[in-house]
């Protein structure tokens, strides 16, 4: 095996990580705020990238410019989202919630097939190209770029998190519904806060990634099923195992397709989660 | 003196920093009621758990009725006949008291029928045999608590270990449960009890062990463990703290 | 009325006896409705309606098991499903083996597959259970793509057409079919009552209620649900063998895709999961919902079938989380309550 080819593969599988953390972060903040595994998850990162593709392609907008909107935009999806359908069935048994998620992820994926065709359809811009070469290694500005702002983002969101009231609040439901609102929360707003979050930031993953990935309606599906490793391997709700797990299956995607084949990237992707709740049930961060 | 039905050995748990149980050791012989007393914290829940697997414990060895039960699953020490009770009653709700009931004589009786007859049975020992037809999530906190002695003796168990079943209940309630303890040794059951309510403990008890702080401080005939200084002192310091 | 609430307890034997013959007679011409119904449906595309609904209450029947009484939310169970599709019509193709033999080899061998998959995902709780089906659905699927030597990859697998031959389970007429769907599904729903009715019925009920409590008292808790998972798998297993030799075509998107997954878990939640009629109610109302989208839209607008099916999965769920049949169940009572009052109140 050739180092370069293996460096190579490494490091595509770093920069995709970071999308894969941006769209796991989401799904683990929503989940451990309101409760809810979002099975629409990836149709969210869907939603960003058609937002995006419609923005370029009607009024030329560049996708890195027009984060400025597809986040405002899936914001407002995900309140709604979680105002009207999630809302009136945080008290159901278990399964309801899935399915209801289940549901909208079918619509979604749906509705855009039936507006905007199974076409897949990609953006073109002027540094689409463009190839940063370090030794023999190749790297695609738009996957760099990609990474950075994912990491911009999450580097926010930390911060936000960690130093602003409402951030500090939305942690406090999370790891206590009954105390923080003894504190004068108000969990419900909390409720819509983070699920706007985790929509724009799975938004956000998805205008990053159409400089170089097709947009088509089923694209979410894949997104969505890596994100849902990366939680349940970085355990639920944390978002610093997020951050872990989304780096080991980025990797392991970006290896496994180099030795197992490109079709098989998944399998290992999929063999590592259950390799590892065998042993940690509960995920990397989770008590054994 | 009767054989040793439950021996435990030098039994030690830890939760991060806190060490619940220290190198604890004690025996139950067949056929006698063991008291178990402490403050709040001293570790008679966590022991429970250890010797009925729902813990692993960090060190020591739990060995029942001639075998060596350590880290076996929960329901594996129950088939073998050590039963537990636990101290806040988890009924299963939705569904009826007999039902409950059946939970517990379904393991030694596969056919719902017989279990059903069963289960009748030991709901009259325990006096709920009037409720079997209510959801159990709907009975007052001290019958979920008969409720899960009931279910307990339905697996026909010989060592039963009750996690204070008489908090909270009334001076004749207290009276009726000790007569109830009182006839499963009848019975050839062997009990140990958890307990705070001290003149239930005093009277029941053929020896106590006194726990304080994870650690065995006495053990010995109700009479010995009134008059134990130091036992006295592990109460008193308690009181104090508390205040 | 007064005399007999002084007898108290004969009253309520005389109306159990009323309300039980009421039932039996409504469960007879249930039965003959069933048994009739393809005679009186107009052309061969409705009997394959119902031939669909038949084959969906098995496999939501037998979901029901493990995810309704089990408690255990499977998105995987497209695993079972296109195991027992593909291992079937491979021995079917490689060595001529008859269909009637290779639907319980099918069965069999989605069974098998159950044994590992229990012992990894019991281990899990809530979620992470969840997830860990499908994850190991899709990397069965993936690897069933992969390996196309074998599973002939994307294109998947073809039933070899032999015209009417009964012993090769293939019919000209879409009648055979809709018995051996109906007995299939009935099976099912027996299968059910059964295990409802006994220890493990109980067992898994407590487990779902309060899995510290069950271990307690003796039950062991991955087993039950390991019993549960193998019977439903193989029950899922069969039905997909059937499946595939019904409709000649089988592809892994199809046989091992999330959709399957969902569909069948669908069925049991919006009829009403834990019941034993729960998953045919579901299945005879999603089925007649996503026929008659399909008729209606006739597949011109692509996507709009789907969403509309999303749609009717979120109001369904807004409207009733618990499933249909609860709801089905009280407006029943009402009924029978007057029908009792109408054939005279008074014994």
């Amino acid at each position: 095996m050739d180092l370069t080819i293996f460096l190579q593969a490494l490091i595509t599988g770093i920069l995709m990580a970071g999308i894969y953390a941006l769209v796991g972060i989401g799904l683990t903040l929503i989940f451990g705020v309101v409760r809810i595994v979002n099975f629409a998850h990836g149709e969210f990162v869907m939603l960003g990238m058609y937002v995006t593709f419609w923005l370029w392609k009607l009024w030329g907008i560049d996708p890195y410019v027009s984060l400025l909107i597809t986040m405002p935009v899936l914001f407002c999806f995900g309140v709604l989202v979680q105002r009207f359908l999630l809302q009136p069935i945080l008290r159901a048994p278990d399964l309801a919630q899935i399915f209801m998620t289940v549901g909208i992820s079918v619509i979604l994926m749906n509705a855009t097939l039936f507006l905007f065709t199974a076409d897949f359809r990609s953006v073109k811009l002027a540094y689409s190209e463009w190839v940063w070469r370090v030794g023999g290694v190749s790297i695609p500005l738009t996957r760099l770029f990609a990474f950075l702002g994912a990491i911009l983002l999450a580097g926010l969101l930390t911060l936000f998190l960690t130093k602003t009231d409402v951030g500090k609040a939305l942690r406090a439901v999370a790891q206590d519904r009954e105390v923080s609102m003894l504190l004068g929360i108000n969990p419900e707003r909390m409720y819509l806060l983070a699920v706007g979050l985790g929509a724009a930031l799975a938004g956000a993953a998805g205008t990053l990634i159409v400089p170089f990935f097709y947009v088509f309606p089923t694209v979410g599906v894949v997104f969505g099923l890596i994100a849902f490793v990366v939680v349940i391997l970085g355990t639920l709700g944390s978002i610093e195992g997020a951050l872990l797990a989304s780096l080991i299956v980025g990797v392991a995607e970006s290896l496994g397709i180099l030795f197992a084949g490109s079709d098989l990237g998944l399998v290992v992707v999929f063999a590592i989660l259950v390799v590892t709740l065998v042993f940690r049930p509960s995920g990397l961060m989770g008590q054994r | 003196m009767s054989e040793i039905l439950l021996d435990v050995q030098g039994l030690s748990k830890h939760f991060g920093g806190l060490q619940a149980v220290l190198d604890l050791s004690f025996q139950v012989r067949t056929g006698e009621i063991l008291g178990v007393i402490g403050p709040n914290g001293s570790g008679k829940t966590t022991t429970f758990n250890l010797i009925t697997g729902f813990y692993r414990p960090d060190r020591g060895h739990v060995r029942f009725a001639g075998q060596d039960t350590t880290g076996l699953r929960p329901y594996d020490v129950c088939a073998r006949g050590l039963v537990r009770t636990f101290q806040v009653a988890k009924p299963f709700p939705a569904i009826s008291v007999l039902r409950n009931a059946m939970m517990g004589t379904l393991l030694r009786h596969a056919d719902p029928l017989v279990a059903e007859a069963k289960a009748r049975d030991v709901l009259t020992l325990v006096g709920l045999e009037a409720r079997a037809h209510m959801e159990a999530g709907s009975l007052t906190t001290i019958d979920q608590r008969r409720l899960e002695v009931a279910r307990a003796l339905g697996t026909e168990p010989r060592l039963l270990l009750l996690d204070e079943t008489m908090a909270g209940l009334t001076l004749t309630e207290v009276s009726e449960a000790m007569r109830l303890i009182a006839s499963l040794r009848e019975r050839g059951l062997t009990v140990v009890v958890v307990e705070h309510v001290m003149r239930a403990v005093m009277n029941l008890s053929d020896r106590i062990v006194v726990l304080n702080q994870g650690t065995k401080i006495a053990e010995g005939k109700p009479a010995e463990i009134a008059a134990n200084p130091e036992v006295i002192r592990a109460y008193l310091g308690a009181e104090y703290q508390r205040a | 009325m007064a005399e007999s609430a002084a007898t108290g307890q004969s009253d309520l034997a005389v109306r159990g006896k009323r309300v039980r013959g009421l039932e039996r007679a409504i469960a007879t011409a249930a039965i003959l409705f069933v048994l009739i119904l393809p005679w009186l449906l107009p052309n061969p595309f409705y009997v394959h309606i119902v031939i669909m609904m038949a084959i969906f209450v098995a496999l939501g029947g037998a979901w029901n098991i493990i995810g309704g009484y089990g408690g255990q939310l499977s998105l995987g169970h497209a695993a079972f499903f296109g195991t027992g599709a593909y291992v079937s019509t491979l021995l079917v193709n490689a060595y001529n083996i008859s269909p009637w033999i290779t639907l319980w080899i099918g069965g069999v061998a989605a069974l098998l597959l159950s044994l590992p998959i229990g012992v990894i995902c019991f281990r899990l709780q809530g979620p992470y259970f969840t997830i860990a089906t499908i994850g190991l659905a899709e990397a069965l699927r993936l690897l069933v793509l992969h390996y196309r030597e074998i599973t002939n990859g994307a294109q998947g697998l073809t039933v070899p057409f032999k015209g009417n031959a009964p012993l090769l389970l293939q019919f000209d007429s879409k009648m055979p079919y809709y018995y051996i769907a109906v007995v299939l599904a009935a099976a099912v729903l027996l299968i059910t009552r059964r295990m409802e009715r006994s220890r493990l019925g109980h067992y898994l009920v407590a487990i779902g209620q309060n899995q510290d409590a069950a271990e307690a008292v003796g039950i062991n808790s991955a087993k039950a649900k390991g019993q549960a998972l193998a019977l439903s798998a193989f029950l899922t297993g069969v039905a997909g063998v059937y499946y595939a030799q019904y409709t000649y075509v089988i592809h892994p998107d199809g046989a091992f895709g999330l959709g399957m997954s969902i569909q069948i878990a669908l069925v049991a939640i919006v009829g009403g999961v834990g019941t034993i009629l729960g998953p045919a109610l579901g299945a005879i109302i999603m089925e007649l919902f996503v026929q008659s989208t399909q008729i209606l839209f006739a597949g011109q607008y692509p996507g709009l079938e789907l969403m509309v099916y999303g749609g009717l999965l979120v109001t369904v769920i807004l409207w009733r989380p618990r499933g249909v049949l609860p709801w089905f169940e009280s407006w029943y009572r009402r009924l029978v309550g007057r029908a009792e009052r109408v054939s005279g109140g008074t014994p």
